[in-house]
């Protein structure tokens, strides 16, 4: 890999599985690295925020190693950042689940958790499968889902979905269940899913290829 | 709208994919990344390693498998089989599952599913549990890959795994497995109506109408899948098994198994559109 | 060569311990003893090791590989040609009880090779429900049966005393089962007899034929007073036990006047059909409505062999005491030479289950018989040979094993 590449930090707190994630970035040619130091954060030309796990710990986590700071700094000097399931929902306001606390505040807005129970019927928690995106007001053809197709599968694993203060922020929708929630945002410099696009076969391949275009992450240029 | 996945799952012995039938018998059937690889092109939407021996040889030997697959295939992976603690887990996550599944280890110290939920994730937590019939109507659960009887009532148990933080259930009917004469529907469904998680059912595919009987009533969130789709695999491909060890009989033979109706992922996911069962196609 | 202690060795065992280098099995493995004349003080034939420390049964498992199977069938087919009967009777005898390997025998002799098989039971000692559901799935996938029903009060005391005498539960059983088989064969004028696999030689298709028949029954009948059953001999039996001649007849050949007409063969089908137990498995689950046990067999890894009987599961722990080797090691040594199993996976899986303790079904089995628990016990401690048994603190522990952390094994390696 050529290391002139612009440096993308996939950022590790502890939490979750980043194998896939790293595997990802491999495929398409991303060049990427998992760290969980503060430097390298601070010195990357792009960040990954993946995870999967309880917003406290995570949140904790970040607070530890003194990298909530440092993405916050990071994104709002304009850093590419690429959230995905926890990560997505770290980039938010607060969590509903007790105690959970503060996240990043990045986007305004809540963090929920699917219902036990809706319109008298069980909901099955957590959803755990295929589900379809669809646009809601945001074009994707500038996004990194531009060679996706509305309707198109992505991969689902959670308890918790967000709910954007501003729905100017939402790109897709996903209806589980007859419930409908945000499954993902893109505002500027933040793209963030609540699906796996690792884990979402060649179109979700696409989502990292796309993201890495869209912002430049091919160039050898270093900023 | 709520999809069903369809999950083949890979039995494992060192090297071999095997099959047996009620949980028993080493028959080998070909190379595992075969398999996996096949199956990915083939629009599965899960896929489940599970290490057949582990529990009762009492060792742990997928991590090569695991960690080759997690490179080139882009869809979850769920690994069970002799995982007995939270550093086994961490292991097996580390090489590249994304979700590991516990049994033997849970029945035996049901509080392991709590201390793995709460470090790893609920949703990363998957319990299996092997149902045997007995002769007084009782589903009791067993472990080691259906081999020892623990006593305890599935229905029970299976109620107690979703309080303890588990994020799935499997739930594989022993007297059914690998016989092709179809899911064991009462037990299935008894099970999902008792727990507010997911509920993935196992043991008895013969034919693609079986699939579409476990999941058409929309309470039972997959379709675990071994017998009917590697005879399949085995008919219209050719994998070469380990020389080192197993038993190629069969393969040698290339007879087909002929209680099934062998097909392919595709199939069965046609026909599940066909009764208005939505999955991704 | 290791220094050997010098301990009483019973039943004439072989008397360092020896494990074959491939499979698990060790040379104090009994090979077929002639059961009429099995008493207390009877000396075993053991298996025999060669050179490179490889087992009798692994070396003929290595020639299975080579044996040129199309040509095997054709001598069966050739065979079955010369009986095969269209005139609606019987042309073959398949003895069993439901097992695995009487319902594929029967299965492929009828469907494949187009025979038309009479199968006959000699039903287990205590039926297993599941092992009672086997058979009757195996006759409703399309065969005729004769069932023997034994007198069962000379069966309990036979039982019994073959305990006690031979700690052999199985000794009257296997005679009933062996001897069943010619005297219906006889009586129905079918001449193939059918048994599965003969796994001490390959290269052997018979069992028996006219001649051996005879002779056994010719032996029997002008001996009676060399008889032996249950390590009694009929004289006593009769004497002591109060039991008639005529009740013990299921138990000895058929007489030779009934053999008059008879022109009776017993071959193997596994001499001609190439024999995996685990095949074997498959295809009677496939055929014959087979079902694998609905739990582990205690003293063993396995679910689907042997699993009829409430007393087969005794039966192996009985082996363990007199000779060292339980169920787990026996069905290890098929698996290792059939390629299920690495010797390393062997040795883990007879480390882990060998000489477990059947108690799921030995309380029933003590009361049919009418013995008392500790009794047994009592008597399994006769039956172990101070070559293979220390005991240490109250507990028995066998002197050497396959894992090598047997008593001597550790002392020695200290």
């Amino acid at each position: 890999m050529d290391n002139n590449l612009k440096k993308v930090i996939i950022i590790d707190y502890q939490l979750g599985n980043l194998f896939s994630v790293k595997q990802a970035c491999d495929t398409v040619g991303i060049n990427s690295q998992i760290s969980s130091n503060r430097e390298d954060v601070l010195n990357a030309d792009a960040l990954i925020l993946p995870g999967v796990g309880a917003f406290i710990e995570a949140m904790n986590n970040l607070r530890k190693f003194r990298l909530d700071t440092a993405i916050q700094d990071k994104v709002k000097s304009g850093t590419p950042i690429f959230g995905i399931c926890l990560g997505q929902q770290l980039l938010f306001t607060e969590s509903e689940e007790f105690g959970a606390g503060q996240g990043l505040d990045l986007i305004s807005g809540l963090i929920k958790r699917f219902p036990n129970t809706f319109d008298e019927r069980k909901i099955k928690v957590p959803h755990i499968a295929w589900n379809t995106i669809y646009t809601m007001q945001q074009e994707w053809g500038d996004s990194a889902l531009k060679d996706l197709d509305n309707n198109d599968f992505m991969y689902f694993i959670h308890s918790y979905y967000v709910k954007p203060i501003d729905d100017a922020c939402i790109l897709t929708i996903t209806n589980y269940d007859e419930i409908e929630f945000c499954s993902s945002i893109l505002k500027n410099n933040i793209f963030a899913t609540q699906f796996h696009p690792e884990k979402s076969a060649d179109k979700g391949l696409s989502i990292y290829r796309n993201w890495a275009l869209i912002n430049n992450l091919y160039n050898n240029e270093r900023n | 709208m709520k999809t069903v996945g369809i999950i083949p799952r890979l039995d494992i012995k060192g090297p071999n994919l095997v099959k047996g039938i009620h949980l028993e018998g080493l028959r080998v059937l070909g190379k595992p990344s075969d398999f996996a690889k096949y199956y990915y092109e083939q629009g599965a939407d899960e896929l489940m390693f599970m290490d057949v021996v582990a529990s009762l040889y009492e060792r742990n030997s997928l991590h090569d498998i695991i960690s080759e697959t997690a490179k080139s295939i882009f869809i979850p992976i769920t690994v069970g089989g002799g995982l007995r603690s939270i550093s086994d887990i961490k292991e097996v996550l580390r090489v590249g599952a994304d979700k590991v599944c516990l049994n033997t280890a849970a029945i035996k110290n049901p509080q392991i599913i709590k201390d793995a939920s709460r470090m790893f994730g609920s949703s990363t937590i998957v319990v299996a549990i092997e149902a045997i019939k007995e002769s007084n109507g009782k589903y009791l659960a067993y472990t080691d890959n259906g081999r020892e009887y623990t006593g305890v009532d599935v229905f029970e148990w299976a109620q107690k795994v979703a309080e303890l933080g588990a994020g799935e259930i499997v739930i594989t009917s022993v007297d059914k497995e690998g016989t092709g004469q179809g899911y064991d529907l009462d037990l299935i469904s008894k099970i999902t109506n008792l727990v507010g998680i997911p509920v993935i059912a196992h043991g008895g595919a013969g034919k693609q109408s079986h699939i579409v009987d476990v999941l058409k009533d929309g309470n039972i969130s997959s379709a675990m899948i071994s017998s009917l789709f590697h005879y399949h695999f085995i008919k219209e491909n050719r994998s070469q098994a380990s020389t080192l060890e197993g038993n190629v009989e069969f393969l040698k033979q290339k007879r087909s198994f002929h209680i099934f109706e062998p097909c392919s992922i595709e199939v069965v996911k046609r026909e599940l559109k066909i009764n208005y069962i939505d999955c991704r196609l | 060569m290791k220094e050997t202690k010098k301990f009483e060795v019973f039943y004439g065992l072989p008397e360092q311990v020896i494990f074959c280098k491939k499979c698990v099995i060790s040379n104090q493995r009994p090979t077929s003893a002639v059961e009429f004349k099995h008493t207390k003080d009877s000396k075993k034939t053991t298996m025999n090791f060669d050179e490179e420390g490889v087992c009798d049964a692994c070396r003929t498992a290595e020639i299975k590989d080579n044996i040129d199977w199309g040509m095997r069938e054709e001598e069966l087919i050739k065979l079955l040609d010369k009986h095969r009967k269209n005139d609606g009777s019987y042309d073959c005898l398949v003895p069993g009880s439901g097992g695995k390997d009487s319902a594929y025998q029967a299965h492929v002799l009828k469907y494949k090779y187009n025979m038309n098989p009479l199968t006959v039971t000699w039903p287990p000692i205590l039926y297993t429900d599941y092992g009672l559901q086997n058979w009757k799935n195996w006759l409703d996938s399309g065969f005729d049966n004769i069932s023997f029903y034994r007198n069962g009060k000379v069966m309990k005391l036979l039982t019994k005393l073959s305990i006690e005498n031979l700690l052999h539960p199985f000794q009257t059983f296997i005679l009933g089962q062996k001897n069943l088989a010619p005297k219906i064969a006889a009586q129905h004028g079918i001449n193939l007899i059918f048994y599965g696999e003969n796994e001490a030689e390959y290269g052997n298709p018979l069992a028996d034929n006219m001649t051996s028949l005879r002779d056994k029954s010719y032996f029997s009948f002008e001996h009676l007073d060399e008889v032996f059953l249950a390590g009694v001999s009929i004289k006593e039996l009769m004497e002591k036990y109060d039991v008639r001649l005529s009740d013990l007849m299921a138990f000895l050949p058929p007489k030779v006047e009934d053999l008059q007409k008879a022109n009776i063969e017993v071959h193997y089908l596994g001499y001609y059909l190439k024999w995996t137990p685990q095949e074997v498995y498959y295809y009677a689950v496939e055929n014959t409505g087979f079902k694998a046990r609905p739990h582990r067999t205690q003293g063993t890894f396995s679910k689907y062999s042997g699993i009829d009987d409430k007393i087969d599961d005794l039966h192996f722990y009985t082996t363990f005491i007199k000779f060292g080797i339980g169920r787990a090691t026996y069905d290890a040594a098929q698996e290792i030479r059939n390629r299920h199993l690495t010797r390393e996976e062997g040795v883990a899986l007879v480390n882990r289950f060998d000489g477990e303790f059947p108690d799921r079904y030995f309380n029933d089995v003590m009361e049919y018989i009418g013995m008392e628990p500790e009794y047994f016990h009592e008597l399994c401690d006769k039956f172990r040979s101070p070559h293979l048994w220390v005991k240490i603190e109250g507990n028995w522990k066998l002197r050497n094993n396959v894992a090598c952390t047997g008593h001597d094994d550790k002392e020695l390696s200290s």
